[in-house]
């Protein structure tokens, strides 16, 4: 009777030890050789010194043409906002790591420091704002009806469409032109390439990206070649978002200014065919 | 083009073999250790593992995978942020976000192994108690009952439930993308937003045909090995 008292506690510390392990993560090791008690409190102020500290500026994006993207057979990220950002870390005197994530988690992952910032042209929204540090805006965009191409003609305003079935990605600057623009037969899906399988499955008539991305997935040599847009709806502002209350955020706005005014960003944008804000 | 695509998703396939193994790996032995304590005499460990595959079975597998890779990165911000110097506040200000892969198999075995050894109880407790008594009364002690007489015919009884779940882990482990672990449905999906090309999505169902078939095949001969063994 004792011995199986002892193995129903030894099972009973398998199981606690199991959770906690679960709970715990592994980086007890990587704090071992902190620094004195004074430059530890400094860098929990800082989340600039924090990621000086670290050496390596993780930043958080989704594959979007034309700011981060692979060119066909290359492993190398390229496009605007990944050239931009290298700049950026240079300067920093850090290393750029580029790190693909599920875009809608990306408040979730500043937050919990698995990357340092969402750079990949993020719409600035009320609700980055809120969630999130976010910089001076730095590049123009908008937001286009994409349809059919024989249809183009038949839809040139927002009041004619106002009948249609549309597809927009949940909680994106495209739904919120949607929304502005009264129509009412929306469906939400997961994100932007998911709103254009929409329509090509005839499943909605028209869908409402960014105007970047509709030039990129439509059009010949894409699978959507029969599909185009006319009508801009919203025009809006590209932002990168550093963790809330972060230091980082003023000093990317410093180091752009400077990008900006040397002409180096005026290069980026021609290069990727983007219009800029000063 | 197809043949780059065929690459690429064969990639992301052998991080969803190797998440699906690795869970097998451990969800196996740790489900009949969980299956032992839910039988258990011993009325708290009892209750303790039923609570937490209660916990387990109870909410989706995807919470499940955010909070074991957040919870602890997001932990430890919050708690740093409050400066404190109590040693254990400082201990869980030093939590941070481990590795992805590392999260999402925790959370599989985890999960997986509560699963199995529901499975694993059911197969235990279908075993008429006149064996164990029939052993008892041969001069055997329960240990013996249980590993020479009762575990193979429970294995018997538990291949098809198993095979279900094991098959079922396969297609789960696609879940694993919501923290980013580039999976092949992942793999699949980066060519609509990089070369605005659907077909790769839907090609990644054939690998998981090919291998579930594979799987399945498998299990029939194991079934039928076990065959000449008729409880």
């Amino acid at each position: 009777m004792k011995l199986k008292k002892g193995i129903a506690l030894l099972l009973a510390l398998v199981v606690l030890v199991c959770t906690l392990a679960a709970c715990g993560g592994k980086k007890d090791t990587e704090n071992s050789d902190l620094d004195t008690e004074n430059s530890n409190l400094d860098t929990e102020n800082s989340d600039l010194a924090y990621i000086k500290d670290k050496g390596t500026l993780v930043i958080g994006i989704t594959d979007y043409a034309p700011m981060n993207y692979k060119e066909k057979g290359s492993t190398e990220w390229t496009g605007f906002d990944t050239e931009y950002a290298r700049l950026v870390a240079e300067k920093l005197g850090v290393k750029a790591e580029f790190i693909v994530i599920e875009w809608d988690n990306k408040y979730t992952e500043l937050d919990s420091k698995a990357i340092d910032c969402a750079w990949n042209g993020m719409t600035i929204t009320e609700e980055s704002k809120l969630n999130a540090s976010v910089t001076n805006p730095y590049v123009k965009n908008a937001q286009v009806v994409v349809m059919a191409k024989d249809k183009l003609d038949a839809y040139p305003t927002a009041e004619s469409m106002k009948d249609l079935q549309f597809a927009v990605e949940n909680g994106s600057a495209g739904a919120k032109a949607a929304e502005e623009a009264g129509f009412t037969k929306v469906t939400k899906v997961a994100d932007q390439s998911a709103t254009l399988m929409e329509v090509s499955s005839g499943a909605a008539d028209a869908c409402i990206i960014d105007i970047t991305m509709a030039n990129a997935m439509t059009g010949e040599g894409t699978s959507y070649a029969n599909y185009g847009y006319k009508l801009e709806l919203t025009s809006e502002e590209y932002g990168i978002a550093c963790r809330k209350g972060s230091d980082l955020t003023e000093e990317i706005n410093k180091i752009t200014a400077e990008l900006m005014q040397d002409g180096t960003m005026d290069k980026l944008a021609e290069k990727y065919q983007l219009t800029l804000i000063k | 083009m197809f043949w780059s695509v065929t690459v690429s998703l064969l990639e992301g396939f052998g991080k969803t073999l190797e998440l699906f193994l690795l869970t097998l790996l451990f969800a196996l032995p740790l489900g009949l250790v969980f299956s032992f304590g839910s039988m258990s005499r011993f009325r708290p460990l009892k209750w303790l593992v039923r609570a937490l595959i209660w916990v387990i079975r109870g909410t989706p597998l995807m919470l499940q995978l955010i909070v074991i890779y957040y919870g602890p990165g997001l932990i430890g911000s919050q708690v740093a942020a409050l400066g404190s110097q109590n040693p254990f506040l400082q201990w869980l200000g030093t939590w941070s976000v481990m590795d992805r892969f590392v999260a999402a198999l925790i959370a599989f075995v985890i999960n997986y192994a509560c699963y199995f050894s529901e499975i694993y109880r059911g197969g235990i407790e279908s075993i008429s108690k006149g064996q164990y008594e029939a052993g008892q009364v041969l001069g055997m002690t329960k240990t013996q009952v249980f590993f020479r007489v009762v575990l193979l015919q429970v294995v018997k009884r538990i291949v098809p439930p198993m095979s279900n779940e094991i098959i079922t882990l396969v297609k789960d482990t696609s879940l694993a993308r919501i923290i980013a672990v580039y999976e092949v449905i992942w793999a699949g999906q980066a060519f609509i937003k990089s070369d605005g090309l659907l077909w790769p999505l839907f090609y990644t169902g054939a690998f998981y045909l090919v291998f579930v078939g594979l799987l399945s095949l498998l299990f029939g001969r194991i079934e039928k090995k076990l065959d000449y063994f008729r409880g």
